[in-house]
C-alpha cells in the first residue's frame, strides 16, 4: 500500500462529507436558508407582505391556545395512525405479488403506479365522481340497488375514511414500487436453503423477508408518516376540509393562517412546531430501529 | 403438489385482476372523461364510458396555450434535473449508509424533517434566494434547487445499509480509492434502486408546480403543470381541457416508469452479494 | 465491462458540467437582458411590463387582443402576461412583491390586501373622487385606501339566482319578469318545491359554498358584517341570526342542496348537469353556462326578498406596483384600460357586467340577464358592498365564518352560538386592524 495508514484515516474522515456535499449545498441554499427565515418569520407579526414587527414568543403562546389547531394535528394524528399501517401492509402485499413470475408484471405494476402520478386536483375530482354524496357513482349503484344513498361526504366520519381510501390508492403504488426494489435484491440463496430446511412460504416471510426489509420498513413508516402529516392537496381537492372541518388536517389550518388570513409569523410558528413534532418522531424510530441496520 | 401450485398461480392472478381493478377504474374514468364533449362529463347519470369518442377537448386546450413548449421545457427540466438527482443523491446516501461519521444520523433527520415545512411558507426567502443567485426565470432555477432531495437520499442510504461492508474493504485492500469505489462497486450494486429514484424523480420533476410557481414569470419558461394549473379561475375550473391536458402529461410519467421498472429484478450482481 | 461504463459515467458527468456552464452563462446573459430593459426608458428602448392574471373565462383572451393593440400604439412597451391559478394568485403576488421583484400589473380581487405596495394612479387617471364618480358607488371603497387612489375597476359581479328553464317550465312555474314581481323567500321555497316535485329536479337550489354567497341572504334579512366604518361587527345581531336560521330551514328542507354545503360537491358541475332547479351563483356564469350547457335552457331571474332585496357587489380590478421600475408605463396602461372605450370592449367580450353607473354595453349574449344582474346590483344596501371591500379585516375570519354556518346545518350549534363565535373574531380582526393603522 502507497499511502500511509494515516493518510488513509484523515482520508476516510473526510471522503463522507465530501460525498455528502452537492446534496448539502443545494438543499442548504435552496431550502435551509429560507427555512432558517422561517424560523425568524415566527417570531414576527409578518403579514406576508409589508409589516414585520418582533413579537417574541407571542405566536408560540397563541398556538397553545388555539383549540382548533390543536383539534386538527389530532385529527391528522389519528389520520396517520390509520393510514400508515394500512399503507404499508398495502404496498407490502402488492409489491410480493407483483415479485413473482407472472405474465404481464410491467403493466400490473404500471396500473398500481399510476395513480401516484395524477395530479390532486384531478384525484379529488375523481373521488368526488366515485363519492360524492348525490353525484356520486357509488351512492347511484346504491340507489339502483334499491338503498338509502350513504352520506359519504357530508357525514365526517364517512368523510374521512373517504380521504383515507382515497390516500391509500394515490400513495401505495410510491412505496410498491420502493418494496419491489428491496424484494428483488434479497438473494434467492436465503429462500432455496430455507425451502431445503422444509420452512413453509409463511415462515420464509416472517424469518428472512421481513428481517431482510428493515431498512426498507423503517424508510417507508417515516416516510408515510410524513406524507400522512403534509396530507393537504388531496383533502382540500376532496372535500375541501369539510363538511365542516371535520377533515380539516393540520397543514390546511396552517395554510389558511399564511394565506387566508395573512398571518404569515403564525403559520411560521405552527410549521415549525410541526417540524419539531416529526424531528422527534423520526428520531425515536432511528433510534428504536437502530436506523434500520440489519442486525 | 402440482395442482395445487396451479390453484396457487390461479389465485394470485385471480387478486391482482382484482386490485388492479381497483386502482384502475379511477384513472381510467379520467381517460375516458378526456374523451366526452363537455356536457357529456357533467351528465348525470355518470358513466364511465362516452356516449361518443371526441377529440374536442384537446383541440380547444392545445389553444389556450403555447403546450408544445411547455412540454418541450418540462422535458429539458425533468431530464437534467433527474440526472442530479440522481448522482449527487446516490452520493449522499451512500455517505450516509457506509460511513460512520460525526453528524450523520443528525444530518439525515434534519433533512427529513425539513419536508413537513411547507414550501408555501417559505417561498418568500426561497424567491429572494433565486433571485440573488440569478436564477430568477430561468430553467436552471427549477433544474438544480429542487434535485436535492431527502427523500431521495434516505432511499438510497436504506438500499445501501444492505451491502455488506466486507465487499468494500476488500475493495480497499486491493487499493482502489474512495472514489473508484463508489463507481465502480456501489453504484452498480444500487442499480436497482437508482433506477426506481429516476422513476420518482422524473414524476416528481413533470409534475412539479410549487418550484415553476415561484421561479418562473415568463410565459416562454411555463412548465407543463404551471399552465394546466392556469385552467383553475376564480369562479371556474375548465374541467374539459384540464382533464385532457393532465392525461396527456401522463403519458410520459408512464412510459419512464415502464421502463426503468425492467431494472427491478433480480440482478446478477447483487444475488450471493450477502453472504 | 466495467471500464467502458466508467467511460460512460465520466462523459456524462463532463456533459452535465458543460451544460451546467452553458446555462449559467446563458441565464446571467438573459438576466443581465431583463435588467436592462427594466432600466428607466428612453423611447428607443423597449420596456417590458409584467402583468400578473388569472382567468375564468375568456377574458384572458380579451386581454390579449387588448395588448395586442396597446402594443401596436405603444411600440415600446411590451406586456408579459403572467397567468396564475386563482389560489396561487396571491402567494405569487406577496412572493414577487416582498422577494424585491413586484410586477408592474396585477389583476386582482382585493386591492386593499396590497395597499401597501401600491403605485398611487391619481398622476394617470386624475383626481380620485372625479375618476371614481363615473362608476358603482361601492367600487370607491375598494380603490380609495388611506386616501389614496389603489386601483381601478375593470368589472363588477353581483349575486344572483340562474335557474333551469326546462325544469321550471316542465314544473309550469313561472319566474319573476320584472322586479315587482319578486317572491319572497316562501313563495321562492314553494316554487322550487313544485320543480323538484313536478319538473323531477333532483336538487333545489345549488348554493355556492362561500360566505360571500350566504351574505346575500344576511343583507336581506336587513343583516350586515359590520357597522357602518366598520368599527365594530352586526355579524351576531338578531338579523344575521334570523337570516342563518331561515337559510337552516331551507336547507333542512332540501330547497337548498345538502350536497354543496355538507357534500362540498361543485355546484357548477351540478347545475349543469341539468339536475338542479336553480344555482345562487352570480353574473360570472354567465359566459360559462353559454359554453358548457348544451342539454337544456337556462335563465336569470330575480333574487328573492326577505326584508329588502339584495345582491353582493363583487369586481376585479387592476392595480400597479411600487418599485417596479416602470410605473409610468404602468400607469398609462392602466389609464388605457380604465377608459369606457376599453373597457366596454373588455366587458362586453368577456360577457361581463360593466363597472360604470348606467352602463350602455350592450352584449351579443344575456343583455336580458345582464340586466336582472344589474337591477340587483342597484337596489342592494351599501352595506353589501362596504363590507367586502374592508380587505384587510374580511380575510381574517370568512372561514370561521363558512365554518360556523355549516356548525350550524349540522346541528352542532345554533345560530346564537356560531355567530357569537364568529363576532368575537371579528372584533379581535377589528382591533388588529386599527392598530395597523
Amino acid at each position: 500500500m502507497g499511502k500511509s495508514y494515516r493518510l488513509y484515516k484523515i482520508e476516510r474522515k473526510i471522503i463522507p462529507y465530501l460525498f455528502l456535499t452537492p446534496n448539502l449545498l443545494i438543499f442548504g441554499i435552496f431550502v435551509i436558508i429560507p427555512a432558517l427565515y422561517g424560523v425568524i418569520y415566527s417570531f414576527t407579526n409578518f403579514d406576508g407582505l409589508s409589516k414585520m414587527d418582533f413579537i417574541g414568543l407571542k405566536n408560540y403562546i397563541n398556538i397553545l391556545h388555539d383549540h382548533l389547531f390543536w383539534q386538527s394535528f389530532l385529527r391528522t394524528t389519528i389520520y396517520a395512525i390509520v393510514v400508515v399501517p394500512l399503507i404499508y401492509i398495502g404496498a407490502l402485499g402488492t409489491a410480493l405479488l407483483l415479485t413473482q413470475k407472472i405474465a404481464f408484471r410491467g403493466i400490473f405494476r404500471a396500473i398500481i403506479y399510476w395513480p401516484t402520478m395524477v395530479s390532486f386536483i384531478v384525484v379529488g375530482l375523481i373521488w368526488k365522481w366515485i363519492f360524492g354524496d348525490s353525484f356520486g357513482v357509488l351512492n347511484y349503484l346504491i340507489e339502483l340497488m334499491g338503498y338509502k344513498p350513504i352520506p359519504w361526504l357530508s357525514n365526517g366520519f364517512n368523510a374521512n375514511m373517504t380521504v383515507v381510501i382515497a390516500s391509500l390508492w394515490s400513495r401505495i403504488g410510491f412505496y410498491m414500487v420502493i418494496f419491489i426494489a428491496a424484494l428483488e435484491s434479497i438473494p434467492a440463496t436465503y429462500y432455496e436453503a430455507a425451502e431445503i430446511d422444509g420452512a413453509s412460504s409463511v415462515q420464509r416471510f416472517f424469518k428472512i423477508t421481513l428481517p431482510l426489509l428493515k431498512p426498507t420498513s423503517l424508510l417507508i413508516i417515516i416516510l408515510s408518516l410524513i406524507d400522512a402529516f403534509k396530507a393537504f392537496p388531496l383533502i382540500l381537492a376532496l372535500t375541501g376540509g369539510g363538511p365542516g372541518r371535520d377533515t380539516t388536517y393540520v397543514v390546511q389550518h396552517i395554510y389558511e393562517f399564511a394565506f387566508t388570513k395573512t398571518k404569515m409569523g403564525y403559520a411560521s410558528a405552527m410549521s415549525i412546531i410541526l417540524f419539531f413534532v416529526i424531528a422527534i418522531l423520526t428520531w425515536l424510530q432511528f433510534k428504536a430501529a437502530r436506523g434500520g441496520e440489519i442486525s | 403438489m402440482k395442482y395445487r401450485k396451479n390453484l396457487k398461480k390461479l389465485l394470485v392472478y385471480l387478486l391482482l385482476i382484482i386490485i388492479s381493478g381497483l386502482f384502475l377504474i379511477p384513472v381510467l374514468w379520467i381517460v375516458l372523461s378526456s374523451l366526452k364533449t363537455p356536457t357529456d362529463l357533467y351528465k348525470w347519470p355518470p358513466s364511465l364510458f362516452p356516449k361518443e369518442i371526441t377529440f374536442v377537448n384537446f383541440e380547444t386546450a392545445f389553444k389556450k396555450g403555447n403546450f408544445g413548449v411547455y412540454f418541450y421545457n418540462t422535458t429539458v427540466v425533468t431530464i437534467l434535473s433527474t440526472i442530479i438527482t440522481l448522482i449527487i443523491n446516490t452520493m449522499a446516501g451512500y455517505a450516509l449508509a457506509k460511513y460512520k461519521f460525526y453528524g450523520s444520523n443528525l444530518i439525515l433527520i434534519g433533512f427529513l424533517s425539513t419536508l413537513m415545512i411547507p414550501l408555501e411558507i417559505i417561498m418568500i426567502p426561497i424567491f429572494i434566494v433565486i433571485r440573488t443567485l440569478g436564477l430568477y426565470n430561468s430553467l436552471w432555477g427549477i433544474i438544480i434547487p429542487p434535485a436535492a432531495t431527502p427523500t431521495g437520499v434516505f432511499l438510497i442510504r436504506q438500499y445501501l445499509l444492505g451491502v455488506p461492508d466486507e465487499l468494500l474493504e476488500a475493495a480497499r485492500i486491493d487499493g482502489a480509492s474512495e472514489w473508484r469505489l463508489f463507481w465502480n462497486i456501489i453504484v452498480p450494486i444500487a442499480k436497482p434502486v437508482i433506477s426506481v429514484l429516476a422513476i420518482f424523480s422524473f414524476m416528481w420533476r413533470w409534475n412539479d408546480f410549487l418550484w415553476p410557481l415561484i421561479v418562473i414569470s415568463d410565459p416562454q419558461k411555463y412548465t407543463i403543470q404551471l399552465a394546466i394549473s392556469n385552467f383553475i379561475g376564480e369562479f371556474n375550473v375548465d374541467w374539459p381541457s384540464l382533464i385532457a391536458m393532465s392525461v396527456i402529461s401522463m403519458i410520459p410519467v408512464l412510459i419512464v416508469f415502464l421502463i426503468f421498472q425492467k431494472q427491478l429484478v433480480k440482478g446478477i450482481v447483487t444475488s450471493g452479494l450477502k453472504e | 465491462m466495467l471500464k467502458s461504463r466508467k467511460v460512460l459515467y465520466i462523459i456524462l458527468s463532463v456533459l452535465l458540467i458543460f451544460t451546467l456552464i452553458m446555462g449559467g452563462c446563458s441565464s446571467t446573459k438573459s438576466g443581465s437582458n431583463s435588467s436592462s430593459s427594466n432600466a428607466p426608458s428612453e423611447t428607443a428602448k423597449k420596456v417590458k411590463l409584467d402583468f400578473v392574471w388569472f382567468t375564468d373565462g375568456v377574458e384572458g383572451k380579451v386581454m390579449k387582443e387588448i395588448i395586442a393593440d396597446y402594443q401596436k400604439e405603444h411600440p415600446n412597451v411590451e406586456i408579459n402576461l403572467i397567468e396564475v391559478p386563482y389560489d396561487d394568485l396571491e402567494a405569487k403576488l406577496k412572493t414577487m412583491i416582498t422577494g424585491g421583484k413586484p410586477p408592474a400589473l396585477a389583476r386582482v380581487t382585493n386591492p386593499g390586501a396590497f395597499a401597501s405596495a401600491a403605485l398611487e394612479l391619481t398622476p394617470y387617471l386624475g383626481d380620485k373622487d372625479t375618476f371614481m364618480s363615473q362608476f358603482l358607488d361601492g367600487l370607491k371603497y375598494y380603490c380609495i385606501v388611506d386616501n389614496r387612489l389603489i386601483a381601478a375597476p375593470m368589472e363588477v359581479t353581483a349575486n344572483g339566482l340562474i335557474y333551469n328553464k326546462t325544469l321550471f317550465d316542465k314544473a309550469g312555474v313561472k319566474v319573476p319578469q320584472s322586479p315587482d314581481e319578486v317572491w319572497t323567500w316562501d313563495e321562492f321555497a314553494a316554487a322550487i318545491k313544485k320543480v323538484m316535485k313536478d319538473g323531477g329536479a333532483k336538487y333545489g337550489v345549488v348554493w355556492d359554498f362561500t360566505p360571500h354567497r350566504w351574505t346575500t341572504l344576511l343583507y336581506e334579512f336587513g343583516g350586515s358584517i359590520f357597522n357602518q366604518d366598520a368599527t365594530d361587527t352586526n355579524i351576531n345581531k338578531p338579523e344575521a341570526i334570523e337570516a342563518l336560521n331561515y337559510f337552516k330551514k331551507l336547507v333542512d328542507e332540501d330547497v337548498v342542496a345538502k350536497a354543496v354545503w355538507l357534500g362540498g360537491e361543485n355546484p357548477n358541475n351540478l347545475f349543469r348537469s341539468g339536475t338542479a332547479a336553480a344555482h345562487l351563483s352570480g353574473s360570472w356564469m354567465i359566459a360559462n353556462y353559454r359554453d358548457t350547457i348544451k342539454n337544456f335552457e337556462w335563465g336569470v331571474t330575480y333574487l328573492p326578498k326577505a326584508k329588502i332585496r339584495s345582491s353582493v357587489l363583487g369586481a376585479k380590478f387592476v392595480m400597479a406596483f411600487k418599485n417596479s421600475g416602470v410605473e409610468k408605463e404602468a400607469g398609462e396602461f392602466i389609464k388605457y384600460l380604465a377608459s369606457k372605450e376599453i373597457d366596454d370592449k373588455y366587458v362586453r367580450e368577456s360577457l361581463f357586467l360593466s363597472p360604470r353607473k348606467n352602463p350602455d354595453v350592450t352584449y351579443d349574449f344575456g343583455t336580458e340577464m345582464f340586466k336582472v344582474f344589474s337591477n340587483e346590483l342597484a337596489v342592494s344596501p351599501p352595506a353589501a358592498s362596504y363590507d367586502w371591500s374592508r380587505q384587510d379585516i374580511i380575510p381574517k375570519f370568512t372561514s370561521d365564518l363558512k365554518a360556523a354556518v355549516v356548525e350550524v346545518l349540522q346541528g352542532k350549534k345554533t345560530a346564537k352560538e356560531a355567530l357569537d363565535h364568529v363576532a368575537e373574531l371579528a372584533r379581535e380582526a377589528i382591533k388588529e386592524a386599527q392598530q395597523n393603522k
